[in-house]
């Protein structure tokens, strides 16, 4: 027993040394202070979805979605052009960071052990992610940590209820609301098999690193932070003073389905899954859970893939948003009847059940994960993109998808990018969002549609987020840091906050 | 000159914000409309509200209220023979804006206060009620052409305000002095 556990250590420690490994060589930081919160990365992907017609040169040809852009590494800038296939401006800007989006998706989704995306060991070329490694990515429960304290880039933070359990490879979710309930708390969202969706936030080192430097991760701490939020961005590799470029502040928020090992068999093979140790800290509720302290493991397969990228030229953020092509049909196939069952959140024998519908009370989730009653989600995506985007979207999806045919991969679809059209308005903060609504059917299922305010669009949401001042103060497009606790368990009276220096908008863009 | 007061404009918006909101909304696609015809309509539309072409319409423009307008004149009567005028005076739009408000035909003038309506408050009345000599009630039956021209209408910008319950500015703009009117009509 012991001699196990020795060796699982080992195995988790070797895991972190090649993860950490393939974070510095991803991110290999340039001859910077070493609190460099932004520091440069040593391969910033340029790639643009067209280049020059080599016959013809005041045209444009797209760029071929080929091998090489399996390795060509992540963005940390966009690369668009109003140049490109066709002759409207608007819509060459969309492919341009659509085709973004997708080099974002292959990066982070390449093998965290440094290999090329889908050939990892598993089923289906599958592997632990680069995102999931703590030497890239750190969950949001790891940040704001109980009491405010203090969070440490690196560490793996293992309930103690999740110890016997914990083992190499193993990712921990700890269940704060924000983990089943969906954004706004229009409730949880159940699968075909009654089990409860789960959805997980985490960040990347600059983001990390501006929070931890600057003590945004407690609620004191944010109150003594007398500046504006300004998290840094991620900028193109230039001649001026920036030779290699910067990543910035990233986030990925994503969703999962719990899959079963043995009655699921044949799924597994279509999904990116991860062996995960689902932990519920018990009352008080919130931020804990109403069952537990609890750990239970799960194997879970993804559904849904959200990135946030804040960049020079989009101070707004780009949003980039994936889901599993299995998750549910879109309204035009449910109309057609041209389903493609099985669905995750679809019934196509329940020809009664209403669609997108919030599931009764109570939404808490037991320690089984499995919903209280037979109700079960019965989504359809709705159409909510203008048809050109929705149709060059589809293009680059059937590009993409035959790249990684053969992995589980080709499973995951783009379902748009949203940028900001005019990014340095002075009234319109949100820089006039593109296209202007965009939800996934598994992180946002009960808020879409194309209703101003009351239908889920990227950009206008989280330009709402705050810090937890008072007077609450601009967040800089995340409610991450909402999530803060108090010092030492102790919220007392808030702390007098200096005014704001700038509520206004009218972002400085660097082109 | 038209006299853009803030109190005039928020009371005016506040009067036809009240009524139901017209069709469901999705995105129009360009392709549904007649490109040519299109441009010679905002042209117009340029001409008959004062404000430049390339703010009702941008380039990069991720909303395309336009078609909305387009399609909603274009379900009207009147319409067609709006369009002749304005194909016909095509290098000069403000020209075509003087006869299709100043012309004979009330159909054309009434249909022409419509299209200005809309654009600046996001709001359809029907030229026949607008054509009545005596409105029946005080706020004329409208309808709200869509979701977004709710938010797009031009009254909020001159007004140096933004539609009731939605607004793009930064948290807690609402204990400062608004903003210039130059950054909302040439922003």
């Amino acid at each position: 027993m012991r001699n196990r556990h020795l060796l699982a250590i080992t195995a988790a420690g070797a895991l972190s040394v090649v993860a950490l490994a393939w974070s510095a060589c991803a991110q290999a930081p340039g001859p910077t202070d070493a609190r460099d919160i932004n520091p440069p990365v040593a391969n910033c992907n340029v790639i643009s979805d067209t280049t020059e017609d080599p016959s013809d040169q005041t045209k444009r040809v797209a760029t071929p979605i080929d091998q090489k852009l399996l390795t060509s590494g992540q963005p940390c800038h966009q690369e668009v052009r109003g140049t490109g296939l066709v002759s409207d401006v608007l819509g060459n800007l969309q492919r341009g960071f659509d085709f973004y989006s997708w080099l974002t998706f292959i990066a982070l989704n390449s093998p965290a052990d440094g290999k090329t995306i889908g050939q990892g060991e598993r089923p289906g070329g599958d592997a632990m992610t680069r995102w999931e490694a703590l030497g890239n990515y750190r969950p949001l429960a790891d940040v704001m940590l109980d009491k405010g304290a203090k969070p440490t880039w690196g560490t793996r933070v293992v309930p103690d209820r999740c110890k016997p359990m914990d083992g190499p490879g193993k990712i921990i979710l700890k269940l704060g609301e924000a983990a089943w309930n969906q954004p706004f708390k229009t409730g949880p969202l159940i699968d075909q098999n009654g089990n409860y969706a789960l959805f997980d936030i985490l960040m990347n080192k600059p983001m990390f690193d501006f929070i931890e430097q600057n003590g945004l991760y407690s609620k004191q701490g944010q109150e003594r932070f007398d500046k504006d939020i300004i998290f840094p961005p991620g900028t193109r590799p230039g001649p001026q003073n920036n030779p290699q470029g910067k990543m910035g502040a990233v986030m990925v928020k994503v969703s999962w389905r719990i899959l079963d090992p043995d009655k699921d068999k044949a799924l597994i093979g279509k999904f990116h899954t991860a062996d995960a140790l689902i932990y519920f800290p018990g009352p008080p509720v919130p931020p804990g859970t109403k069952t537990g302290p609890a750990c239970v493991e799960k194997t879970l397969g993804l559904i849904g893939f959200h990135v946030g990228h804040k960049t020079a030229a989009s101070p707004q953020w780009v949003w980039s948003s994936f889901e599993h092509v299995s998750n549910a049909p879109d309204a035009k196939q449910v109309a057609d009847k041209d389903l493609h069952p099985p669905y995750s959140f679809y019934n196509p024998a329940c020809t009664q059940c209403s669609s997108n519908h919030t599931p009764p009370d109570p939404w808490d989730p037991p320690e089984s994960l499995k919903f209280h009653s037979d109700d079960r989600s019965q989504v359809v995506r709705t159409k909510m993109l203008p048809d050109e985007v929705a149709a060059e979207v589809a293009e680059l999806n059937r590009g993409f998808r035959a790249l990684l045919k053969g992995t589980v991969w080709e499973n995951y679809a783009l379902l748009a990018t949203q940028w900001p059209s005019k990014a340095d308005s002075k009234t319109d903060c949100n820089g006039a969002p593109a296209p202007t609504f965009l939800a996934n059917t598994t992180l946002e299922t009960y808020s879409q549609g194309v209703v101003p305010l009351a239908s889920s669009s990227c950009m206008a949401c989280h330009g709402n987020a705050t810090t937890q001042r008072v007077p609450a103060t601009a967040s800089d497009f995340t409610f991450i840091l909402e999530k803060a606790q108090c010092e030492n368990g102790i919220c007392g009276p808030p702390r007098a906050a200096k005014e704001p220096a700038q509520r206004k908008c009218g972002f400085t863009v660097t082109p | 000159m038209t006299d853009f007061t803030r109190r005039k404009m928020l009371g005016v918006a506040a009067g036809t914000m009240a009524s139901v909101v017209g069709s469901a909304g999705l995105p129009e696609t360009a392709a549904a409309d007649d490109a040519a015809d299109l441009a010679l309509f905002v042209n117009v539309s340029a001409a008959l509200t004062g404000i430049a072409g390339a703010k009702l319409a941008p380039t990069v423009d991720p909303i395309q209220i336009k078609h909305a307008y387009f399609q909603q004149a274009k379900s009207d009567p009147g319409f067609e023979p709006l369009m002749q005028i304005v194909r016909a005076n095509s290098a000069d739009p403000a020209a075509a804006a003087d006869k299709i408000m100043n012309g004979p035909d009330p159909n054309i003038k009434f249909l022409g206060r419509s299209i200005i309506l809309a654009w600046y408050l996001g709001v359809w009345y029907e030229p026949a009620v607008l054509a009545q000599p005596s409105p029946p009630v005080a706020v004329p039956p409208l309808k709200v052409i869509s979701p977004a021209a709710y938010t797009q209408g031009w009254t909020w910008r001159v007004a140096q305000a933004h539609p009731m319950g939605y607004s793009e500015l930064r948290f807690g703009y609402w204990s400062d002095e608004p903003l210039p009117l130059n950054d909302f009509v040439n922003a």
